[in-house]
């Protein structure tokens, strides 16, 4: 592996982020060709973790935007400071300045306030920009910060054009409410998290949790692997594993029964039907299964949990 | 580090094969994955497989093509295709400014990744060219599969163009605070006038109406696969089927998954494959959902071949109605693709005249050329 990727595998991991080669790769691209890295995939998967973790390793700045509908070119860029330019007016109340210049005052950068674009185009090195969830911003806006990737820099009526310091180190996320434009896409290194196999599940568990022992950590990423295969309203992501062991420690359990699934049913699944569905449908299967994996040699793979949730999984 | 000549024509020739199944690689892809594999060891497979798909692949859905064309590029069976020694076989780069060889490699990039008219037949053979011209009703359940990947892909194009006139609605009005503070440096600093902004209020909605009436049958599954996938890529969609009379099925189509919605809706409507009765059903639509639904910003788009066994008159009138009160009205009839249809059946005869947009729905190609009509304009 080129050593740079290495390191950056070593860092992220430093970071207490298990990155897979993959991500190493998209992101030592990102730095190194300075493209914009767009991270898609489904909710919980650690996108958005990907750009703080980056800021960490490269010891920068980490600015983030986070996005939504009606969000618009003004709140991610900049506004005026509205109170402070009051005051002011208030104060020149008597100065002989003529209006325009007074005008002309009062819309000048020491009355700006920074949104993070234009924070992060100015800052004094480059940072780590973070837009999460852009898809959830207008096709406006996203025409809009095509503009700002493209130039690296703003104008602003008032004051003139704004170039960039710097060009920031960019990351997008994105889990796919709205498809983004061709565009956008092409101008970013493209990056798709899946659910994570089960040995980097583990891996994550203990090195998040380190509380969890061994069994019950075995135990939690198996059950996660068997139950993403149901077809549910929201599955279960990496965040809902963390926080269910973490919910599972709290309650001082040192493997997976039904009673210790049954109590905690509500940490890994947002959607009453969820819970409703796995209670009713399922709980006997997974728990089935997991005493089926307990007979298996160890360590246990992904093909282990595979093969023992075909065998005894509903369809 | 510079990408050795023979392996910079062998990434040419990938992106090209990336490019005639479909993927977004123009120069500038191409252009930066040669700048990817410089800066990753190309002795390294892995690594060029992960370099590459970072720079060439936009979109989940591209990532399977991308597996399948590299399999094939770099270890093709015969040892004489293109491409045959693979990135393990390039000789180790020496050092050397990667930056400055892209201007110059791009130029002629542009020029290799135009295909010749050779390479244009081939690419005319890729499985959705040749879907395009088929008849739906001719479909295996493979190229079904097909069809409904592609309508997605038309429906977002669709999203794309109605949104941009779509803007968040947003209840009552904002201060204008910029203006405002303009408004009072006149006045010395005192706000007086308060100036407001408001956003555009503009959606669009869009209901289809569609016949599942036993003339239609070697359509319907086509159809309610356009209808599902049109109703979860743009979201504003209502959705009704009629024979005999009308069911709104919106809620059983926004099923997460095609064939628990199919199930539902065949519980839901009672006369499905019937006979159709066009007229009455527009009617019921009317009265029963019109005051809803309808508007200067409504698309209504029916699907039927506007063979109707009911009353004349009542289609005429409700027609007539519909015309009034919608934006757009689009009339969607998979026989106008056969050659020699003429509409002269009276049901399609009644209601052409209140149709702004008629238009054939049997293949890929007529859907593409309705895409266009689906943004509100004023009417001609």
């Amino acid at each position: 592996m080129h050593p740079e990727i290495q390191r950056i595998q070593a860092m992220l991991d430093a970071q207490g982020y298990v990155a897979d080669e993959a991500l190493a790769t998209s992101v030592y691209l990102a730095i190194r060709l300075r493209k914009p890295l767009l991270i898609e995939g489904a909710a919980g998967v650690g996108k958005t973790e990907v750009a703080k973790v980056m800021a960490r390793a490269l010891d920068t700045d980490l600015i983030r935007l986070q996005c939504y509908e009606g969000l618009d070119a003004t709140t991610s860029l900049y506004e005026w400071n509205y109170q402070r330019q009051l005051l002011h007016i208030r104060l020149q109340e008597h100065s002989d300045l003529p209006l325009d210049a007074r005008e002309r005052e009062i819309f000048s950068e020491p009355f700006l306030l920074k949104r993070p674009l234009l924070q992060a185009i100015t800052h004094h090195r480059p940072p780590v920009l973070l837009i999460d969830e852009v898809d959830r911003a207008d096709e406006e806006w996203e025409a809009f910060l095509l503009e700002v990737l493209s130039d690296w820099q703003v104008t602003i009526p008032e004051i003139g054009t704004i170039a960039a310091r710097h060009i920031p180190y960019v990351v997008l996320t994105s889990n796919r409410t709205r498809e983004l434009g061709d565009a956008l896409r092409r101008r970013c290194l493209y990056l798709w998290i899946d659910y994570p196999t089960f040995e980097k599940e583990l891996a994550i568990v203990r090195r998040k949790v380190p509380e969890v022992n061994g069994q019950l950590a075995e135990q939690i990423a198996a059950f996660m692997q068997m139950v993403r295969r149901a077809r549910l309203e929201k599955t279960p992501g990496l965040a809902e594993t963390l926080d269910w062991s973490a919910a599972l420690i709290a309650l001082h359990r040192d493997h997976l029964d039904r009673e210790a699934v049954e109590q905690t049913l509500g940490v890994l699944f947002k959607h009453r039907d969820d819970a409703e569905k796995i209670r009713g449908q399922w709980l006997d299967h997974l728990l089935r299964g997991l005493e089926e994996m307990s007979r298996q040699p160890r360590p246990w793979t992904q093909d282990t949990v595979a093969q023992v949730a075909d065998q005894v999984l509903p369809r | 580090m510079t990408v050795p000549g023979d392996l910079t024509a062998h990434v040419v020739g990938f992106c090209r094969a990336l490019r005639v199944r479909g993927l977004a690689v123009g120069p500038r892809e191409a252009a930066d994955a040669l700048r990817a594999l410089a800066a990753v060891d190309v002795g390294d497979r892995r690594e060029c497989y992960l370099a590459l798909r970072a720079v060439l692949t936009s979109r989940q859905e591209d990532l399977a093509v991308f597996d399948q064309v590299f399999a094939e590029y770099w270890n093709p069976p015969s040892p004489s295709a293109p491409g045959a020694e693979g990135p393990e076989a390039a000789a180790p780069a020496g050092p050397e400014g990667e930056q400055a060889a892209v201007p110059q490699v791009l130029a002629w990039l542009d020029d290799a990744l135009t295909p010749s008219d050779g390479e244009e037949a081939t690419a005319a053979y890729s499985p959705v060219d040749v879907l395009t011209h088929k008849d739906f009703s001719a479909f295996s359940a493979d190229e079904l599969a097909e069809v409904s990947r592609l309508v997605v892909a038309i429906a977002r194009r669709i999203a794309t163009r109605l949104s941009r006139r779509m803007r968040a609605a947003r209840r009552g009005h904002l201060v204008d605070l910029r203006r405002t503070l303009r408004y009072s440096l006149r006045r010395g600093g005192e706000v007086i006038d308060l100036a407001y902004r408001r956003r555009r209020i503009r959606k669009t909605r869009v209901v289809v109406l569609a016949d599942v009436s036993g003339s239609m049958d070697v359509y319907s599954r086509f159809l309610v696969q356009f209808v599902f996938a049109l109703q979860h890529t743009l979201g504003q969609v209502e959705t009704m089927v009629f024979s005999t009379r009308l069911t709104r099925v919106t809620d059983a189509l926004s099923e997460a998954d095609l064939r628990t919605a199919l199930d539902q809706v065949a519980r839901q409507v009672p006369d499905w494959s019937g006979g159709t009765k066009i007229g009455a059903s527009l009617r019921q639509f009317l009265d029963r959902y019109g005051d809803g639904l309808l508007g200067p910003r409504t698309v209504v788009i029916i699907i039927s071949d506007g063979w109707d066994t009911g009353d004349i008159e009542v289609l005429d009138g409700a027609m007539r109605e519909l015309r009034a009160r919608a934006g757009r009205v689009i009339w969607l009839n998979p026989l106008l693709g056969s050659p020699g249809y003429e509409p002269i059946c009276q049901g399609m005869r009644t209601a052409l005249p209140y149709v702004d947009v008629f238009a054939s729905a049997h293949n890929l190609d007529s859907l593409r050329r309705l895409e266009r009509h689906l943004a509100l304009r004023g009417r001609p």
